[in-house]
């Protein structure tokens, strides 16, 4: 093994043979450096503490190995205490699991599409609460789905008029179908329907629970590495959601502004100390900042 | 007096999420389609010389976020245009009924200093899908609207195949050319931010 030259990762995430110019991964699996399933086991106790410090140096030096990847992601992303034994890992797993399930099925009692395996690109409803029989729902949806979508608003609207809560849960759903469709869609995992509807279905449960943030563009950019990580559609979610407590602040809206924002005027006030010369240059040209933040963010 | 240099045109393109208004801007600056484009955040721009009786001129083409949420970020975007494109699907009804709104939206952010004669054109994108049978919106009903607000150009595109995205954007250069907006507009120097003479760090290896 010692020795060994460094093997690319690229095979690990596989891409259509059609995209021909995407670049190129730069992490490589360093043998002895790289954290690798033995050595990750070899970091528990019998119980199933952690030895996180060791853990963390060597995720430092050479990164993770893919084949382990989504069960360490879920420590650094605080999913589970490193302290924690195997036991109690997973009585808060199977706890988890049933309240994703749970609330996927609160999701599914007002609109059936979730869960259905299937998913919608086109509204559903207007901004009142109405349904939308643009014929366009008919053609751009997966399947005929929406067929019979149209429907699955009507028969919600039997029971009286929708909360103000789901009207604006529902408006969302068509943006989050609008974005899976052209989520990392360079890779081979993307080309099943499962897969972009087990993306959908998380993110509209995720849209359903935290609701102040809802649905925000760039979040199924971060969402897409757990589903190809976590085997589990709800660990999965959880992986999402303890990401997001982290950065839910960048999506918040109010009238006026875009959570991300506040980032953006604290970067400015950084550079401005330590590159008055850049940061003229981006005062002067105010919106170049956004493109800043979402290129630094890529890398 | 010599007439007033002008180097560098501004151009906004609005419009709903997913008709195609990333897909448009590529199509015409480098001249391919994909499939694979991310929803844009924020927004995005791409700069392209153009000629126009022998002078070069740098068409600096904004494409922006089309979920509601990214409007209010519109004001920074908005200012200092010299034409605003307004895309719409032609197989989405609501794309279509938004134009309206996007329009409004951008005369107020941008408050351009003589609204009723600002430049706007525009695109009814994805005439190729379904060989054009899933198509909602006409051609006659889009002409009607853009005559309604002041003799808008009108073209029908599609990303995908190249089709007559050369001439909506000659169009759209032209109008912001003729375009009386004088607002000062800075032309940023380049800094090269990837190359500076510091290590780089080797990035998070996660």
């Amino acid at each position: 093994m010692w020795g060994a030259p460094a093997e690319p990762a690229d095979s690990y995430y596989e891409v259509r043979p059609e995209c021909t110019d995407v670049p190129k991964t730069r992490f490589k699996i360093k043998p002895g450096k790289t954290l690798s399933a033995r050595k990750w086991q070899a970091a528990f106790t019998p119980e199933g503490q952690l030895d996180i410090g060791k853990t963390l140096s060597r995720i430092h030096r050479g990164g993770i190995h893919p084949s382990i990847r989504g069960e360490v992601w879920e420590f650094l992303l605080g999913c589970y205490e490193p302290k924690s034994t195997f036991d109690e890992r997973e009585e808060i797993r199977q706890r988890r699991r049933l309240q994703y399930s749970a609330w996927k099925e609160e999701c599914h009692q007002i609109f059936p599409v979730v869960g259905s395996g299937k998913f919608i690109t086109a509204p559903v409803v207007t901004e009142d609460g109405q349904p939308i029989q643009d014929p366009l729902v008919l053609q751009e949806t997966n399947s005929g789905i929406s067929a019979s979508s149209s429907k699955m608003v009507k028969e919600l609207l039997s029971h009286g008029p929708l909360d103000k809560k789901v009207i604006q849960w529902m408006l969302t759903l068509h943006q989050i179908g609008l974005d899976v469709i052209r989520t990392d869609r360079t890779l081979v995992f993307y080309e099943k329907q499962e897969n972009l509807s087990k993306l959908w279905d998380i993110l509209a449960v995720y849209a359903w629970v935290d609701r102040d943030v809802g649905y925000c563009q760039g979040m199924s950019d971060l969402c897409s590495p757990m589903i190809i990580l976590l085997e589990n559609e709800a660990d999965a979610f959880w992986c999402f959601e303890r990401l997001m407590r982290r950065l839910r602040g960048n999506f918040r809206c109010t009238e006026s502004s875009v959570g991300v924002e506040t980032q953006l005027s604290n970067l400015a006030s950084i550079t401005q100390v330590i590159d008055p010369k850049l940061h003229q240059h981006l005062e002067r040209n105010k919106k170049l900042c956004f493109i800043v933040h979402r290129d630094t963010g890529r890398r | 007096m010599p007439s007033r240099r002008r180097t560098l045109l501004k151009v906004i393109i609005l419009g709903d999420s997913g008709v195609g208004k990333t897909s448009l801007m590529n199509q015409y600056v480098n001249k391919k389609f994909s499939n694979q484009y991310k929803a844009t955040i924020g927004a995005d721009f791409l700069t392209k010389e153009v000629q126009f009786e022998d002078r070069l001129f740098t068409l600096q083409i904004w494409d922006t976020a089309g979920q509601e949420r990214f409007q209010s970020l519109g004001v920074a975007f908005y200012r200092g245009a010299d034409c605003c494109v307004l895309v719409y699907d032609v197989n989405s009804m609501k794309s279509f009924d938004n134009l309206n709104n996007w329009r409004e939206e951008f005369l107020i952010q941008a408050s351009p200093s003589d609204p009723d004669n600002f430049p706007f054109v525009v695109l009814g994108n994805k005439i190729d899908v379904d060989g054009g049978n899933s198509r909602v919106v006409s051609e006659k009903k889009a002409r009607a609207w853009c005559a309604s607000k002041g003799n808008i150009p009108y073209f029908e595109t599609s990303a995908k195949e190249g089709i007559n995205v050369e001439e909506a954007f000659q169009c759209i250069a032209k109008n912001a050319l003729k375009s009386g907006e004088e607002e000062e507009i800075y032309l940023p120097d380049t800094i090269d931010v990837g190359n500076s003479s510091q290590p780089r760090s080797s990035g998070c290896e996660c």
